[in-house]
């Protein structure tokens, strides 16, 4: 299931928050636009871009983010981490990672590091198993 | 945090860090960001009495 789908099935129990970090596999960075990488993601159908440099400035960042929200159509609203990767540390996120938090303020799921331990049909186990003992108590 | 560059590098950050990060049943750590537009902040413990929160981090790539 994407988190598209989970999002448009959740929203009106669930806020669903996008941050957008740090990138992952910039040009200038740990790229992934060409080798044997960039074939299988390729292959796989991934919308992810291979032409962004890291932003340098919390403008170049909310310029990014916001090509990324178009392109990958969640449909959940973005934010963006500053500059100084707080809440990416906070959390360790990068490269992507979900969580999931009651409405006391505490933490019911923490995905794996990313990007083998993403796993969206977790997340959504999590937001069923969490509504439904919301439900009881 | 600078631009990560190799595998090694981002192993390093991801250990240094997912030591710190939140487990099931700690406190989430606050904070309020901005959207696209530099606008609109939002406050993770604005939801708290109201609404469950999920967090999805990610790039464009």
């Amino acid at each position: 299931m994407s988190l598209n789908e989970i999002y448009q099935t959740y929203q009106h129990k669930i806020q669903f928050i996008k941050v957008y970090i740090r990138e992952a596999h910039p040009v200038d960075g740990w790229w992934f636009g060409k080798g044997l990488m960039n074939a299988l993601l390729r292959l796989s159908g991934s919308k992810v871009s291979w032409e962004i440099y890291d932003p340098k400035t919390i403008e170049e960042r909310r310029a990014a983010a916001g090509d990324c929200a178009e392109s990958l159509q969640y449909g959940v609203k973005t934010y963006v981490d500053e500059m100084n990767d707080q809440v990416n540390k906070d959390y360790a996120a990068w490269p992507t990672r979900l969580y999931l938090i009651d409405k006391n303020g505490f933490v019911v799921y923490a995905g794996g590091l990313g990007p083998f331990g993403f796993k969206p049909g977790e997340l959504k186990r999590a937001l069923q198993k969490h509504l439904q003992e919301d439900m009881i108590s | 945090m600078g631009t990560i560059k190799n595998r090694r590098e981002a192993t390093t950050w991801q250990h240094n860090y997912d030591a710190g990060a939140p487990r099931i049943g700690d406190s989430a750590p606050d904070f309020e960001l901005r959207d696209i537009q530099g606008e609109n902040p939002i406050r993770l413990s604005s939801f708290r009495g109201h609404k469950p929160v999920a967090l999805i981090f990610g790039s464009f790539t």
